[in-house]
């Protein structure tokens, strides 16, 4: 009874109760006090600390995104730019063109945020960690889509007919390998610029894929 | 703990809900029997309980909102009741819950706090300061002969003080660095502007055994700003370089290598947003001067 008493029992004997209540006002007055404290001290803190908190940090998907997805970008202008010099076919120029400005474009805007969020351009951690499985897509160490060493050689030194149908399937599973990486991304993050630069590269670069089927059947190649 | 919220609630019950009927017989008997062998006090607040009832109802009745006079007498008629239990003990004992569970929630407060801080601080901290921290790096850029890090273009031939340099003048043509791995010297004279452009540029004495040559490779292939050739007469097995910066190492796992490269990749540049393509992809230490004769024509 006596523990049943000193709980809530006030309510019968509210007057009665007085006395002890504020005692144990006192106390909770104390315990309010500190709470009271500890939240004007966590605000403070968190204005000054949420900043930081709240933008992606070094090991988030919107950084590992914008990191690999510069390379993965990178790659594509310098075959861009081969084509832009050296394609045949003047439709392949103007895509080798377009794909170099725009990728170097985006490139910029991915650094950019980055340095916003007071973050290195690179890191040592290995390639697509920021995807579930994403180590299991990669191939050589490459990202998908990339061009291994070798085929970049072979695009450099083709001429003609052959390296516009060479570029234009390399740029095609580069294509690929990069909607997939922007799709991941996707699924990864509520950052409104994140989303809205990874929802353009997926829909600009399926109409690219699309227009890289037809060149190809125009200049007689498998896709 | 456990037993004193049930039983208050069952005091409290009868008395808010206070319609006059006396509390429920069954429910104050129950709590009568969990408080065990106390049975005065229990009987007292009993008493009290149904009295303070009454007193309510006669309140609620005359003044309408006002339930605190209604509530005076009940209450006063309880006190004698009430005073021999001395609650201390019980709320001494109830209180450690909440101290030990604000305390708990403090550190972990105080640590997620800390930790978002000494993060940020870390950071933030500036590549310069990265790259400082890596013991037997070398930082020309603060070295009085400006000559190891002047960067005009020049055509032809250069000479450099340092093996490899790490920044100077140097040809019109960058060396090609997208991760790429030459398997041959190449031309200093393009190496350095390829660094001018933040390219991380891995040297490695020529005759390194194969097995070392491809722990290297696989540190630049497919990454760009980042390229990788033997260099003839090297004093060690391996010079990172980027501009105004060189570390020598003698192995190949040292972990210095991947720090050297994450503090200075990028963001060694002289020139933000330069690129890495677009350059001579051939070896030889001859430079090659391509766009001289047009450059010439031109004026």
């Amino acid at each position: 009874m006596s523990v049943s008493v000193e709980s809530e029992p006030e309510s019968p004997e509210i007057d009665d109760a007085v006395p002890p209540a504020r005692r144990r006002f006192g106390a909770s007055g104390w315990l309010a006090a500190g709470v009271a404290l500890g939240l004007l001290l966590g605000l403070v803190a968190g204005l000054l600390i949420v900043p930081t908190l709240t933008r992606p940090g070094e090991d988030s998907a919107e950084a590992g995104f914008a990191r690999d997805m510069s390379t993965h970008h990178a790659q594509a202008v310098e075959m861009g730019m081969l084509a832009h010099q050296k394609a045949s076919d003047s439709d392949v120029r103007t895509l080798g063109g377009d794909i170099a400005l725009t990728q170097q474009a985006q490139i910029g805007m991915m650094q950019t945020w980055l340095r916003e969020w007071k973050l290195g351009p690179t890191s040592s951690r290995p390639r697509m960690a920021w995807m579930p499985e994403g180590s299991a897509g990669l191939q050589n160490g490459l990202m998908p889509g990339m061009a291994t060493d070798a085929e970049r050689e072979q695009l450099r030194n083709a001429t003609g007919n052959a390296f516009d149908v060479l570029f234009l399937q390399l740029m095609l599973k580069h294509h690929l390998g990069g909607i997939h990486m922007a799709e991941e991304v996707l699924k990864l993050t509520d950052d409104a610029e994140v989303r809205r630069l990874a929802q353009g590269m997926v829909n600009n670069q399926r109409n690219e894929v699309a227009a890289f089927q037809q060149l190809l059947k125009k200049l007689g190649a498998p896709a | 703990m456990s037993i004193s919220t049930p039983a208050g609630d069952n005091k409290r019950r009868p008395s808010v809900v206070s319609t006059g009927k006396k509390p429920p017989a069954g429910k104050s008997s129950s709590t009568d029997t969990t408080s065990g062998g106390k049975s005065p006090s229990s009987t007292a607040t009993k008493a009290s309980a149904s009295k303070a009832a009454p007193g309510k109802t006669a309140a609620g009745k005359a003044g309408g909102t006002t339930s605190r006079p209604g509530g005076k007498p009940g209450a006063s008629g309880g006190g004698k009741g009430r005073k021999p239990i001395a609650p201390v003990k019980v709320s001494q004992g109830r209180s450690w819950g909440p101290i030990a569970m604000f305390v708990a929630v403090g550190v972990l407060a105080a640590g997620i706090i800390g930790y978002g801080a000494w993060a940020a601080f870390k950071g933030s901290q500036p590549w310069e300061k990265k790259a400082a921290d890596i013991s037997g790096i070398v930082n020309y850029r603060d070295n009085p002969d400006k000559t190891l890090t002047e960067a005009n273009h020049a055509w032809g031939p250069l000479t450099y003080k340092l093996t490899p340099p790490v920044g100077g003048n140097h040809n019109y043509n960058w060396q090609n660095c997208m991760g790429d791995v030459y398997d041959a010297p190449i031309a200093n004279e393009h190496a350095v502007h390829s660094m001018e452009h933040g390219a991380v540029w891995v040297a490695y004495k020529s005759g390194l055994a194969a097995d070392q040559v491809e722990k290297l490779a696989s540190k630049v292939r497919g990454n760009e700003y980042m390229l990788m050739s033997p260099v003839d007469n090297l004093d060690s097995n391996v010079s990172l370089q980027a501009w105004g910066y060189q570390l020598k190492l003698d192995s190949v796992d040292d972990g210095r290598i991947d720090q050297f490269i994450s503090a200075l990749r990028q963001n060694a540049t002289i020139e933000a947003g330069a690129t890495c393509s677009g350059g001579i992809t051939a070896t030889g230490t001859t430079p090659r001067d391509i766009g001289k004769d047009q450059q010439q024509q031109g004026g």
